[in-house]
């Protein structure tokens, strides 16, 4: 054994082999097929999509807009589950501590390959939207500003959910602390769009309602523009948090 | 004299007292009624037919999403300790009946569902009462209705319990109850009729849903409609416990 230190990209590495074992794939692919069997569902069902003269990209992004918060919040906190109470079953921590990756290397690690399933579902599940409303008929101009802001800043919220979750699932060994917060988490998402801005603000999950690209107002369909500038604050405090919280796990004695 | 049976009753009775289930059977409840409040609160508009708009906006949702990953949750929960250490091997050499087991574990998860229609029923009055002045009580229907509820929890405890049992990964039969209870929405939304209660996550729903007039309800509660979610979650409830028997004698000590 040479007895050398795991480099970053190894680390890495060795998630990513992980996800195979653990069926991340899977939950993965629930995760689009969720988003978009329910845009679909609340495309096809909406009475101004049953219009022809009426059909734009606002009804299927109103749809999405609704999907996300519904699918994201309780799937992220189990793709975190997954991937990291696999370290307190099998004495993964101390493990990996004795190869060098210490406790807060390897959250980070978690993160970064987490974020990469992240962002591969979000680009499928918005392809797909695309793809299907082109199908069902939707002739209109794309809106692509609006739709990339949208995909952009739920892409944002997503990630700083897991990279909460990542630290929830790490800190507490039951796994019912993790799950049970992203199910209450999924009910703000939903709930969100009803709540004030400012109420919004206060929990990561009420974010979603904050980058919603459209939504009805009683029968009414309205386009909203994403609050990017809510997002980034949120993404730069969240970054700094988790740096901060896993440099601390670093210094604590591995379980 | 204490039967083999009420002992494991009693064995998962203490195990619970020692978890954190409360956390899941008392805020998921009060999360979800506070929260439908709270929009109605900031919407500015009255709760038009008093208990029955506050009952349809409290319950319809909890039924649909929230209520059935809680029980998966928890009975990923109840089967935590068997898949740690040696506990499964333990089990495996006890004396008590491989049903009586099964049975002790879904009666537990059953009766923390139970717990929950509970707390579910006096946030909902306690909100009316304290923050719309709703007059009177609640109808006595929506009492019926609750201990529906209770019944209508144990086909899903059953199957929720039956998953945590087979499978050692504590978010794995979570992500299962968020497919089999978006299934169940889906299907309950095409209105299919009585077909959808073959599936556990739909009887505990469609109990939900009795007396509203939401997915296909006829807006009263009925006996035949009543009858139905009893005859099909206790026929499941059966079906569930005598399979997850099955499996369980036919498992070995982990080596």
């Amino acid at each position: 054994m040479s007895g050398r230190r795991v480099g970053t990209g190894g680390v890495v590495r060795n998630e990513v082999a992980k996800l195979r074992h653990l069926r991340v794939g899977l939950v993965a692919g629930l995760m689009v097929l969720g988003m978009v069997a329910l845009t679909l569902l609340s495309t096809l069902t909406s009475a101004v999509f049953a219009d022809p003269a009426r059909r734009s990209w606002d009804v299927p992004l109103a749809g999405l807009s609704l999907a996300v918060p519904l699918v994201c919040p309780l799937l992220l906190a189990l793709v975190a589950s997954r991937m990291v109470d696999v370290e307190h079953q099998g004495g993964g921590w101390l493990l990996n501590a004795t190869s060098g990756t210490t406790p807060g290397v390897l959250c980070r690690a978690k993160l970064v390959t987490g974020a990469g399933v992240v962002v591969v579902v979000t680009a499928v599940t918005h392809l797909s939207v695309w793809a299907l409303g082109r199908l069902a008929g939707i002739d209109a101009p794309v809106p692509v500003g609006l739709w990339l802001g949208f995909a952009a800043a739920g892409l944002a919220v997503n990630l700083v959910v897991l990279a909460l979750h990542v630290v929830l699932s790490a800190t507490v060994d039951n796994q019912l602390v993790a799950l049970g917060t992203g199910l209450l988490g999924t009910v703000v998402a939903v709930f969100g769009s009803g709540f004030p801005a400012w109420s919004a603000h206060l929990t990561p999950w009420g974010y979603y309602s904050l980058v919603a690209a459209a939504g009805y107002e009683g029968q009414d369909l309205v386009r909203t523009s994403p609050s990017c500038f809510s997002v980034l604050v949120l993404t730069v405090t969240a970054a700094a948090l988790f740096g901060l919280v896993t440099s601390r796990f670093d210094r604590q004695e591995t379980r | 004299m204490t039967t083999p049976f009420s002992a494991a009753l009693g064995a998962e009775l203490t195990k619970l007292r020692r978890s954190l289930s409360w956390s899941v059977v008392v805020l998921l409840p009060v999360v979800v009624v506070l929260a439908g409040s709270f929009t109605t609160v900031v919407s500015g508009q009255q709760l038009a037919d008093g208990w029955h708009t506050l009952w349809l906006r409290s319950v319809v949702f909890y039924g649909l999403l929230p209520l059935p990953l809680g029980l998966g949750i928890l009975a990923s929960l109840a089967w935590r300790p068997e898949h740690r250490g040696g506990s499964w091997n333990a089990l495996m050499s006890s004396p008590v009946p491989s049903l009586y087991v099964v049975l002790a574990k879904t009666l537990v998860v059953a009766l923390l569902g139970a717990v929950m229609q509970l707390v579910l029923l006096v946030t909902v009055v306690l909100t009316g009462k304290l923050l719309f002045g709703l007059a009177g009580m609640l109808p006595g229907r929506y009492l019926v209705i609750t201990v529906l509820l209770v019944v209508a929890v144990l086909p899903v405890a059953g199957v929720q319990s039956a998953l945590s049992m087979a499978v050692r990964s504590f978010a794995t039969p979570v992500a299962v109850a968020l497919v089999g209870a978006g299934t169940a929405a889906v299907l309950l939304a095409a209105e299919l009729g009585g077909v959808v209660l073959v599936l556990p996550w739909a009887v505990t729903a469609r109990a939900t849903q009795l007396a509203t007039g939401t997915f296909g309800d006829s807006g009263e509660l009925t006996a035949g409609g009543a009858a139905a979610v009893v005859v099909a979650g206790a026929l499941l409830t059966l079906l569930a416990v005598a399979l997850a028997t099955r499996y369980l004698e036919r498992r070995d000590v982990h080596t």
